[in-house]
């Protein structure tokens, strides 16, 4: 196949650019330097190298969080949504010193982790289908914490035969129309990097990168295609011919982004005959409408890319990918950004740190259960995300103020099914199978909300369609300001002290008790409707759901 | 916002100067923001004409399906080619277009006609998404369209109208297009059911003043929790709330029975007629981008009847249009882009259709910025070529964004360190359709 430049960039509007990424922000180069050593815990880590650095930048950091405060920021991280009342209390009145440890333990058994840990990745893979063979293998595979290169394997080399692990392949075969969105994809979400630009000239500003990587890259996957019976198959020829920019033209070798080369063994000398009906018969499988996938070819490019990718000297693409993404949903920000620019040009904030985690992810088999428990146990997670002090907030790449994320369109919806409940009609077990059960339901019933809501992308701004849907939209009249008794404008009815009322509904939906300034605007607004205090309870509900505390993790 | 602070910038008084209005809106955002949703600002004259001053507006007229431009813009009357209507002359000497469009033919003074597109692709999807975009796709990179582009850059922050409106109600080739790596602040308010917007009226349960109070209510708690976090996103969702109110105002927009009768005469009955009522209403108001379907024009078949409907349609709305929005001074602020997807054969296929077409065709801008009774380039004698000028879209993107005023060179937004220009390097508008250069 011939792979023609569809257009010509030119040079110029990137070397404009060439300075600005050592011109931005602070100075991050990593000095090269022993790794702190591979028995320390990641928490200790974590903190080690986040307060290295607050020290070299003479910052002090913002204090940490309320435990009313990291309980829900716990729950939205580790189980996608927001604690009920039950639970947050019970965690501010704990006395263990190891209360955190053993809520965080708590969140990860039960079984709103594995779907929270499947939403994020859903989101990650295939942010634009909603695909429910693909989300139930996702979700599977969550349950079980199969280790992430497991993951990659799955997604790029399961057989169509395996019936239990073929949705697996949604990743590839919803990609596999177009060959430039694949490459571009696989590279971004998996490897870290964003290699287009180099396709049409060797990339501008980094180094590292020549149109023989992009089309290398691209060589990996330029066999794959799809037969009639919607099967994943690979060709057992076909190379990638492009043009240089000096129009030269060049066949591409089997290149990663690294630089290594996997050379196709010869094949086998046929005679025209044997050729012909080789291609004759692969001809007549394709078009088949039913039948088994197709074999393997005794030289599949897709398997050399993951068996290469994955291999120790060449792992580092993809084990700093996974852990600066887990990273940045935790913590607001990746150690890299952007988190698809992770190449030389562009150090990481904390590159210590950043190879430290990498290592312990390999060692311990790609275990992201593990990743996840040790960042939020760290005290660089805990810390408080406002800041009151009168010097200028610290820049966010130095992690001294916890960084305000905006919810997924999952963590909010599930946020505003928790926030609209009465939360003694949910079971109080989080390990019990009522729980579970429930769980699912609400899993469910978010779907709706869900797809009203935008997945947010860098500099995420909120658009005024959602504003325009919770002002007046029937579905969140009808079902968030419901007055059943399941429901916290219903069980709102039943109380009849205003200062326990308002307790409830600011612990239910905000996690934290209401203070003065809200309590007089909130019964102002209660008194100027004394005629009709159902009504006017509901509209109190919609101020708090509707405000930006509940739209985002801080 | 506090609902009283309404009053204080006194924008409701009738008798209120330019000055006046300028610094309320200098003052802040949310000054004018609560300020706008207590006006009818249609009435309100001094509001509408200080707007019209300071904004301009883009109607993009979509031809969806691909227009010919052999019965449009560029006849070849007589050749093979050429089909059976005439060419006619207009009122610019020397410039002759299909006697399918008398009426803009003799508005010609305001019409600049490019004849010389070549943009290669002649497939719906791929055409419409370079000619929405103004240039190819590529991977990885999510290009936002013409209309999140201006609602970028022609669009208020606090705008309380909507800055990027799109009709369109037929299925045939409906592509909501949208902002792409703009994100959804840009993303369009489609109308593909109704030409009124979802979600813009109150649900009657919620009395008028609950739903004003509440939401004051929720500003309070919202801007608490602000306070002490410095955050964009949380920035942009108070002003996603903040510019509710405004837009439900906007409501009566998108009604047309509020539009006198004689000028619903005018335009006439057709669907597309009261979709351009809605587009002239909402630039008024202030509105940056209004997009009008129409489909569909995708004449494999029957070319000739087709056009003779679908062409005198849009000769009667568009000048209509024209003369309306010119009659209220908006039509030197206000852009009027007719294209489609790409152009038609000059073949004419055994079912008397012509086919996709992409390598020769027409498309025309209209009123702001736009030296009119201009034609540039030219095709060969039978329209198999582009024989003079050949363009493609983005210097059909360059030249739109110059006659609004916008430099299609600068970089209008960054992903990571990489910088993502209006019109890539080198990229030339045609100046000979720039009444500005």
């Amino acid at each position: 196949m011939h792979v023609r430049n569809p257009h010509r960039r030119r040079l110029t509007s990137f070397v404009l650019l060439a300075g600005m990424i050592t011109v931005s922000g602070l100075s991050a180069v990593s000095i090269a330097g022993e790794l702190l050593p591979p028995e320390k815990t990641i928490e200790e880590v974590v903190d080690h190298y986040i307060q290295a650095r607050h020290a070299t930048e003479k910052v002090t950091p913002a204090p940490q969080s309320t435990d009313a405060n990291l309980i829900r920021r716990l729950s939205l991280d580790l189980a996608g949504r927001i604690p009920t009342v039950t639970e947050a209390q019970a965690y501010v009145a704990a006395t263990e010193p190891d209360k955190r440890a053993r809520a965080v333990e708590r969140l990860l058994a039960s079984p709103d982790s594995a779907y929270q840990q499947r939403n994020e990745l859903d989101t990650l893979l295939m942010p634009k289908t909603n695909d429910g063979a693909w989300r139930e293998y996702l979700l599977k595979a969550c349950q079980e914490n199969r280790p992430w290169d497991q993951l990659f394997r799955e997604m790029m080399l399961t057989s169509d035969a395996d019936e239990g692990k073929k949705a697996a392949l949604m990743f590839l075969k919803s990609r596999a129309r177009d060959l430039d969105e694949l490459t571009n994809d696989t590279c971004k979400i998996f490897f870290g990097v964003s290699i287009n630009c180099a396709k049409c000239h060797d990339h501008p500003l980094v180094l590292d990168w020549h149109q023989d990587h992009y089309f290398g890259f691209y060589s990996f996957f330029q066999r794959t295609y799809m037969n009639k019976r919607n099967q994943l198959s690979e060709r057992t020829e076909g190379l990638v011919k492009f043009k240089t920019t000096e129009g030269v033209e060049k066949s591409a070798k089997f290149m990663f982004l690294t630089g290594s080369v996997i050379d196709e063994p010869p094949a086998p000398t046929l005679n025209d005959d044997e050729k012909k009906a080789i291609e004759k018969a692969r001809k007549e499988d394709e078009d088949k409408k039913e039948g088994p996938p197709p074999p393997v070819p005794a030289f599949s490019p897709r398997t050399r890319l993951v068996e290469l990718a994955l291999k120790s000297e060449e792992n580092r693409f993809f084990s700093r990918s996974i852990v600066n993404r887990v990273w940045a949903r935790l913590m607001g920000r990746g150690l890299v950004m952007p988190l698809d620019q992770m190449h030389s040009e562009n150090p990481a904030s904390h590159p210590e740190l950043l190879d430290w985690l990498s290592r312990d992810l390999v060692t311990h088999g790609y275990d992201l259960k593990r990743l996840l428990r040790g960042i939020v146990l760290s005290q660089a997670y805990s810390r408080s995300s406002t800041w009151n002090g009168p010097e200028t907030q610290p820049h966010d790449q130095l992690f001294a103020v916890g960084l305000t994320r905006t919810l997924t369109p999952r963590q909010y919806s599930l946020a505003l099914l928790f926030a609209s409940r009465n939360s003694k009609s949910l079971p109080e077990d989080v390990l019990s199978p009522d729980w579970a059960n429930r769980r699912k339901d609400l899993e469910n019933h978010s779907q709706h909300l869900a797809n009203q809501l935008e997945v947010p992308s860098d500099n995420f701004q909120v658009g005024v369609s959602e504003a325009l849907f919770f002002a007046n939209n029937q579905h969140v009249q009808n079902d968030l300001l419901s007055e059943g008794g399941d429901r916290l404008a219903g069980v709102l009815k039943t109380i009849p002290d205003r200062n326990e009322q308002l307790k409830l509904a600011f612990w239910t939906v905000y996690t934290r008790d209401p203070e003065a300034e809200e309590v007089a605007a909130i019964s102002q607004f209660l008194d100027a409707r004394a005629d009709r205090l159902n009504v006017a309870w509901q509209q109190v509900i919609w101020s708090m759901l509707t405000s930006s505390e509940l739209r985002f993790n801080h | 916002m506090p609902i009283s602070s309404q009053t204080q910038s006194g924008l409701s008084m009738p008798n209120v100067g330019r000055r006046a209005f300028l610094g309320a809106a200098a003052a802040g955002a949310g000054a004018f923001a609560a300020d706008m949703s207590g006006l009818d600002i249609l009435k309100h004259k001094l509001l509408a004409d200080e707007l019209k001053r300071q904004e301009k507006h883009v109607i993009l007229l979509w031809l969806a399906g691909g227009a010919s431009q052999f019965e449009t813009w560029d006849p070849k009357p007589g050749r093979p080619t050429g089909g059976p209507f005439r060419a006619i002359d207009t009122n610019v000497s020397g410039i002759r277009i299909s006697e399918l469009m008398p009426k803009l033919a003799q508005r010609m003074q305001y019409t600049g006609i490019i004849r010389s597109l070549n943009t290669r692709n002649a497939d719906h999807g791929g055409g419409t998404t370079l000619m929405e975009t103004g240039r190819p796709p590529e991977g990885g990179l999510d290009y936002p369209d013409l209309g999140a582009i201006l609602a970028h850059e022609l669009g208020r922050a606090d705008s309380q109208v909507p800055d990027y409106v799109s009709l369109y109600t037929s299925t045939e080739g409906r592509h909501k297009g949208g902002p792409g790596f703009l994100g959804s602040r840009y993303a369009p308010m489609f109308l593909d059911k109704d030409v009124m917007p979802e979600n813009i009226k109150r649900l009657d349960v919620v009395s008028e003043l609950d739903h004003r109070e509440r939401d004051d209510l929720r500003n309070l708690l919202s801007q608490r929790f602000a306070r002490t976090r410095h955050n964009n996103t949380v920035g942009s969702h108070n002003s996603a709330y903040q510019r509710v109110r405004g837009l439900m105002a906007s409501e009566k927009l998108f009604d047309i029975s509020q539009e006198p009768q004689a000028i619903r005469d005018k335009y006439g009955p057709t669907q597309f007629a009261e979709q351009c009522i809605v587009a002239r209403r909402l630039v008024e108001a202030g509105t940056p981008f209004v997009k009008v379907a129409r489909a569909w024009w995708d004449s494999h078949g029957q070319n000739f009847e087709t056009h003779l409907e679908l062409v005198a349609e849009l000769d009667h709305v568009m000048s209509t249009l024209m003369d309306d929005l010119r009659e209220r001074g908006l039509l030197e602020k206000t852009l009027i882009i007719t294209m489609g997807e790409f152009g038609r054969t000059p073949q004419i296929n055994p079912s008397l259709g012509r086919d996709h077409f992409a390598s020769a065709w027409s498309a025309s801008l209209t009123g702001c910025g736009i030296k009119g009774g201009t034609v540039f380039g030219k095709t060969d004698d039978d329209g198999h070529k582009v024989a003079d000028g050949e363009v493609g879209a983005p210097e059909f993107y360059a030249t739109i964004l110059q006659a609004l005023g916008i430099d299609h060179e600068k970089h209008f937004t960054y992903l990571g360190s990489r910088p993502i220009p209006l019109t890539e390097p080198g990229t030339k508008p045609i100046t000979q359709l720039l009444s500005n250069v």
